[in-house]
Formats: C-alpha cells, sequence, structure tokens
C-alpha cells in the first residue's frame, strides 16, 4: 500500500481496487480496529487521484473488498464513505460522511444505504 | 457484408427550435469500420427506421441518455429476427449493464484500433458480450477523418440552411464537474489530437460551419494556440464550448473563426460579467448555458440569474435542469440522499424535473425552468436571435469569400420534412 504524507485523521494510505469494469481505482483508506472488536473502515474519495471509479458508485463491491482483506466477518464491519473538502466555489465539493449499512448475501455486501454523519458522529464511531 | 448502424431518435423538449445536427458518434465509429463492410446508416431523428432481415450484422450508436429505452426496442425488434446487435456510443457506457441485457455485444470505449477484432469475431461467430477498453484509451495519433460520408446530407438542412458539422479536436477532461460524466466516459487527461491531424480532417470538411464538441478547449494554453493558428489558413466558422480568457488565445480564436461559445453561467458575479465582454470584445459571440436546480440556488438566485443574463447582453441563453445522469457526482450524491424519484431514462431530457431539489419542491423548479426560457426570450424570441448569430457569420463568410448560399432546392424542407417555403 502506497503511504503519502498528507494523509488525515480519516485516511492513511490507498487502496487501489479493481472498479467497474474492471477500471484500476483508488480510494482514501483508513482502518481502525475498535477495541469492541469492530473493525471501522473510511474510505475516501480522492477525485482526480483516482483514475476509475468512484467510491460511492462502487461501494459494496469496494465494501466487500476491504473487508476480505482485512479479514473481518460482515457482522463486525462498519463502514464509512467520507468525501474530503476541494475548497472548490461549489457548495458540493465539501466534506461529508455517510454511514453505509449493506445487506449481506453469501458474505458479500449488497444494497448499499447511506446516512449523512456529522463530523462529531464520525469521531464517535472511531473512538468505538 | 452489411452493417446497419443506427443513431436511434429521441423526444425533443416540447417548446423549443429543434435543430438535428449531423451525428458525431456514429461517424466516427464508421472510421474504424473494415473497408470490404458495407455501411447502411439510419438516424432515426431524420429518417424513418426500416426493420428488416436485409443487414447481417446491426450496430446502434447512443449519445443521449434518452436514446437508451429506443436503442433498446430497436435491438429487440433485430435480435427477434436472428440478428446480432452490438451498442457502443457515450450513452451505451452510461448505461452498460442495462444496454448488455439487450444486446449480443457492447462496446465500451473509444474505437480506434479496435474494431477489426469486433468484425473478426463476428465472421467467426464468436462476438464476446463485451469489449471493454474504457480504461485503454487509443493513441491520439490514430484518430483520422471521420466517415461523413454514411450521412444522408440533405437531412440536416432547415429550410435550405445547412447545420454545423460535429467535429473533436481532443478527448478526456482535467476537471471533475459536478454534472458532467466526462470523466469516466473519456477519462481524467486531457488528450489533445496532434494538430496535423486535426487540420487533415478539417481541410476534407466540406461543411464551413462547425461545431467543435470537445468539452472545454481551456485545458492546455499551448496547445489551444497552436491549434488555432493552424485553424487561421482554413477559414472555418465554428462553435465550442469554452475558449480560455487570456487575451491571445481569444485573439487567436477570433481570426481562426470563432462564431460563438457556449459559456456556463453559473452565477451573478463580475467574472461571469466580464468573462462575456471580453468575448464579445474579440467578436465572439456566447450562448449562455444555465443549469438550474442545483443545491446552492434557491428561487431568488433563479431569478436574480435570469435577470442577470438579460443584463450582460448574452447572444443566446440555454436553460437546462439538473440532470442526475449515471457516472456523474449529481448522480452520486443525490443517490446517496434518497432524492432521486424518476428513473425513466426518456425523463433525463435536461428539461424534465427526476429528483427532489432542495430549496424548493419539483413542480416549482420545473415552473421556474420555464419561466427562465419565458422571460430571457420575451423581447426577442429565440429564433429572431439565432437570425442574429447567423447574420454575423454570413457578414464574416461573405467577406473572405466563405460564403455558401442557402439551397432554394430544398428550401421546403426541414430535416427532410416538408414545411412552408420562406418568403
Amino acid at each position: 500500500m502506497e503511504i503519502n504524507p498528507h494523509f488525515n485523521k480519516y485516511m492513511d494510505h490507498y487502496f487501489n481496487f479493481s472498479g467497474q469494469w474492471d477500471s484500476p481505482s483508488k480510494c482514501g483508506l483508513k482502518i481502525i480496529n475498535r477495541k469492541d472488536g469492530k473493525t471501522l473502515a473510511i474510505a475516501t474519495e480522492i477525485y482526480r487521484q483516482n483514475p476509475g471509479t468512484p467510491v460511492t458508485e462502487w461501494c459494496a463491491p469496494l465494501a466487500t473488498q476491504i473487508m476480505n482483506e482485512v479479514p473481518c466477518p460482515p457482522e463486525q464491519f462498519i463502514f464509512i464513505e467520507h468525501t474530503p473538502d476541494l475548497r472548490s466555489k461549489l457548495a458540493f465539493y465539501e466534506e461529508t460522511f455517510d454511514l453505509v449499512t449493506f445487506e449481506v448475501r453469501d458474505q458479500t455486501l449488497v444494497n448499499p444505504n447511506w446516512t449523512r454523519l456529522a463530523p462529531e458522529q464520525v469521531d464517535e464511531i472511531m473512538e468505538g | 457484408m452489411k452493417f446497419k448502424l443506427i443513431y436511434p431518435r429521441w423526444e425533443k423538449l416540447e417548446g423549443q427550435t429543434i435543430f438535428n445536427l449531423p451525428p458525431h458518434g456514429p461517424v466516427v465509429m464508421a472510421a474504424e469500420i473494415p473497408q470490404s463492410v458495407e455501411i447502411d446508416f439510419t438516424d432515426e431523428n431524420v429518417e424513418e427506421l426500416v426493420i428488416d432481415n436485409n443487414p447481417d450484422f446491426v450496430g446502434i450508436s447512443m449519445m443521449l441518455t434518452t436514446q437508451v429505452k429506443r436503442g433498446w426496442e430497436i435491438a429487440d425488434q433485430y435480435r427477434k429476427l436472428g440478428k446480432k446487435v452490438i451498442f457502443g456510443g457515450i450513452s451505451t457506457m452510461l448505461h452498460a449493464e442495462e444496454t448488455m441485457l439487450h444486446a449480443d455485444s457492447v462496446f465500451l470505449g473509444e474505437v480506434e484500433g479496435r474494431l477489426d477484432e469486433v468484425f473478426r469475431d463476428f465472421h467467426k461467430n464468436d462476438l464476446k458480450k463485451i469489449y471493454n477498453f474504457l480504461s485503454k484509451p487509443p493513441d491520439m495519433s490514430l484518430i483520422g477523418p471521420a466517415k461523413r460520408d454514411i450521412l444522408k446530407k440533405d437531412l440536416y438542412y432547415h429550410k435550405g440552411f445547412r447545420m454545423v458539422d460535429l467535429f473533436h479536436a481532443s478527448r478526456g477532461c482535467i476537471y471533475d464537474c459536478y454534472p458532467c460524466a466526462v470523466r469516466y466516459l473519456g477519462g481524467r487527461g486531457f488528450r489533445p489530437r496532434p494538430i496535423d491531424r486535426v487540420v487533415e480532417e478539417l481541410s476534407q470538411m466540406d461543411n464551413n460551419r462547425l461545431f467543435i464538441v470537445d468539452n472545454s478547449l481551456a485545458l492546455d494554453t499551448q496547445w489551444e494556440k497552436d491549434l488555432f493558428r493552424a485553424m487561421i489558413p482554413l477559414k472555418k466558422k465554428w462553435v465550442s464550448h469554452t475558449i480560455e480568457d487570456k487575451d491571445e488565445v481569444l485573439d487567436l480564436a477570433a481570426q481562426a473563426g470563432a462564431w460563438y461559445v457556449y459559456q456556463a453561467v453559473f452565477d451573478t458575479s463580475d467574472y461571469i460579467k466580464n468573462r462575456i465582454k471580453q468575448y464579445h470584445e474579440y467578436g465572439i459571440a456566447v450562448e449562455g448555458t444555465i443549469l438550474l436546480g442545483l443545491d446552492n440556488q434557491t428561487e431568488d438566485d433563479i431569478k436574480r440569474l435570469v435577470d442577470f443574463l438579460l443584463e450582460i447582453e448574452l447572444d443566446l441563453a440555454e436553460f437546462t435542469v439538473l440532470a442526475p445522469f449515471p457516472h456523474t457526482k449529481a448522480y452520486s450524491d443525490l443517490l446517496k440522499q434518497g432524492r432521486i424519484f424518476d428513473t425513466d431514462w426518456n425523463h433525463y431530457n435536461a428539461g424534465k424535473v427526476v429528483y427532489h431539489p432542495k430549496h424548493m419542491s419539483a413542480e416549482r423548479l420545473t415552473e421556474l425552468y420555464q419561466y427562465a426560457w419565458d422571460t430571457f426570450y420575451k423581447d426577442e424570441p429565440q429564433s429572431m436571435k439565432m437570425f442574429n448569430l447567423i447574420n454575423k457569420v454570413v457578414s464574416r463568410e461573405i467577406a473572405d469569400g466563405t460564403y455558401t448560399p442557402r439551397r432554394r432546392d430544398i428550401a421546403d424542407l426541414s430535416f427532410g420534412k416538408k414545411v412552408p417555403r420562406l418568403a
């Protein structure tokens, strides 16, 4: 995994994944093993640095891949999607966090459902 | 071998002037089809499609999301006749998974250097379900002149006036604009064509008026300047998206024949006001493209924006409502927030509201969209403003000897159909 000195509290390495139509894709990733035994993964959309599929569009397969690589059983896995603030004039590129829940079929995560989180809620989840 | 290439029809926006431009995707694809193949092209927007047993192989080229359902319908009918059908084009890529349900094969990505394989596989009866070149853009020097002789040219005239021909000098884009899918379609890099290949194609085009369809010409200053310098002797007149705001670039663009540009107007700032003024100073007209329904727009913002457009003396304005096309950030955001309520792709025409806007109801946004069109064109209708723009280009063409008079023999036809003759 590639290490970048500019990573922040929500990502500490890049994660390469095979996106839609096998497009080579990349996101930021932070894995936290919480005291309660659960594993939290925060996947960050890195926009121009991601040559392939955006995190949201490939959320379920990406989360499944991360969960399997950790490895971690689905019931112990928490997944947060993060989009960083691009300091764009447009409000649509501000920082957001979404807790993503899935249905589990044959150990595969499917049908993502997003719930917007405030940064304080993310901190709480990170601390477990 | 007979290859039937089809460009499906779509429903045009109500109340707006219809201009059927000769499509670009099919002619770019046709240039890469092996020469031994006989191509029979039908653009359903200007002629009727007859579905019969005649073709050996069928290709459906789709650009817009509003074409996909019709494209699937055509494919289903040909496949019932036992014909193999392959899909390609922008909206095939945007809707690939759904399209695969109606196809023997889908082609994703850019065609240069790739179609020999497809036709070889067809001959061997070994067509692959998917030809995926999305992450493998071709060498830009491979892109030669498009094969425009498949078009029935007389069908692209309105009352004797010829429509612009579409042309491209680059692909891809470095930006990740909220409503745009180019990042997914053409990659995150800007890929200009070599200037000599651009000139080669332009020199072969018999139409003096063009629409350069590149996402933006303002992505590489040196290339942009080289391109405009090379275009000056060709004396073409053209429409394009944004040109860089440097005086030297705009001066070269004007000399190269810039007629008018599409410029996104997203706020009422001095930046926008000055940008429009700067284009006008170089004799380049501006059609504002105004996207309504973004999350930062209230009702008052939209009304203020329309007033502003009148103040800055835009030559034309085109209003659209946000359509969250797949593979855009708009789609991702609205999907996550559960705000998309209509998934009928025929409604993704940028005139219908298919999601819940943040600051108003979908119905109110529809009303404001209509208000914007009505208010902007209240004192001078769209057809009159367009006529003024045509007059400008005609004057320039007369001055440099490139003017081609209107064709009297088809003055009573609009895109192949009879209409009242002009006085």
